[in-house]
């Protein structure tokens, strides 16, 4: 049987939101602690849209961005990404290391790169304990650039050829609207089907 | 005389901030590597009384690398420092010879601790 992004109903739908919100909890918890301060998240949304519209929940195309990439390995094959405004990119690191490290334009990528790679690890982490299924990460990429090429290439490395896109989005605050970061998690249509099934729904 | 430390990280920055919190409390960080390979390299040199190891790199990934290590040397000290604290991967890097492991992000404590422990200072 064929299954299209077209068969995923409500409880799918749900049950992928929830799947966000420990993870993208996790993940906030990880973000806090490096931090020492509060962070808040957006109640996460999932859905199943054109690629266009997921660069739309960010920002502008020509906006610059800092993403953080990562594919996931194991019984589920996607992508993970980890978006921020160029202002919110230095902030954060900024916060995390203090002033001076900008102007090491190396290490603050560096920082940046690592920021992702923890995020992701334990959203993962969480994912994992969630599901029970086994993943792995690959070793980060960063990139730092217009936020349409950065998704397109990201999109594409990862396999996601299709024009649509499973999406489960979070956004993150620190001291109130000042920081401004996007997860998103995007796994295969195959991916996809398992996850369901370890959550015990058909698809 | 501090107790001498290998810090394996592919990320420049966690590495200096590991050494950060380890050369202020007392400890001769003498190399360090940026992916499993090089690591193993290394540790051969130095022979370094603790390794603090991250997991997802490049070339070779660090529990390769605590194989590889510990292959050499059967008493090798190895921490695992990584952001994927999954049971399963907890277990494997364990069962190859690890002997303790920190998740990201750590608290500077639980890092002294664990370094502490295993070289039994």
């Amino acid at each position: 049987m064929t299954t299209s992004w077209d068969d995923l109903q409500t409880i799918h739908l749900s049950a992928l939101q929830e799947i966000g919100n420990i993870g993208a909890g996790n993940a906030a918890t990880a973000l806090a602690q490096m931090l020492n301060t509060t962070i808040n998240m957006s109640v996460p949304k999932s859905g199943v849209l054109p690629i266009e519209d997921m660069l739309k929940l960010v920002g502008k195309e020509e906006d610059i961005v800092a993403c953080t990439y990562c594919q996931i390995m194991g019984d589920v094959k996607g992508s993970i990404f980890f978006l921020l405004t160029e202002e919110s990119a230095y902030k954060l690191v900024r916060l995390l290391a203090g002033d001076a490290i900008l102007d090491n334009q190396e290490m603050t990528m560096s920082a940046l790169q690592e920021i992702g790679n923890i995020l992701a690890g334990n959203f993962l982490t969480a994912f994992t304990q969630f599901t029970n299924l086994s993943l792995t990460q690959s070793v980060p990429a960063l990139a730092f650039d217009m936020l349409g090429a950065v998704l397109s290439g990201a999109l594409l490395e990862g396999g996601h050829w299709a024009d649509k896109v499973l999406i489960i989005e979070t956004e993150f605050f620190a001291q109130g609207d000042a920081l401004n970061g996007h997860f998103f998690l995007v796994p295969t249509m195959d991916s996809l089907k398992k996850i369901l099934n370890a959550l015990g729904l058909e698809i | 005389m501090g107790k001498r430390v290998l810090i394996v990280d592919d990320a420049a920055f966690m590495r200096m901030m590991i050494k950060d919190i380890l050369t202020k409390n007392g400890y001769e960080v003498v190399a360090e590597a940026e992916n499993g390979a090089v690591a193993v390299e290394l540790y051969k040199e130095h022979k370094p009384d603790v390794v603090t190891m991250d997991i997802t790199m490049p070339e070779m990934d660090g529990i390769q690398a605590v194989k590889a290590i510990r292959a050499f040397d059967p008493s090798a000290n190895i921490i695992m420092c990584s952001a994927m604290g999954q049971q399963a991967m907890v277990m494997e890097a364990i069962q190859a010879g690890a002997k303790d492991f920190v998740v990201k992000p750590f608290q500077q404590d639980r890092v002294l601790q664990a370094v502490a422990r295993a070289t039994g200072s």
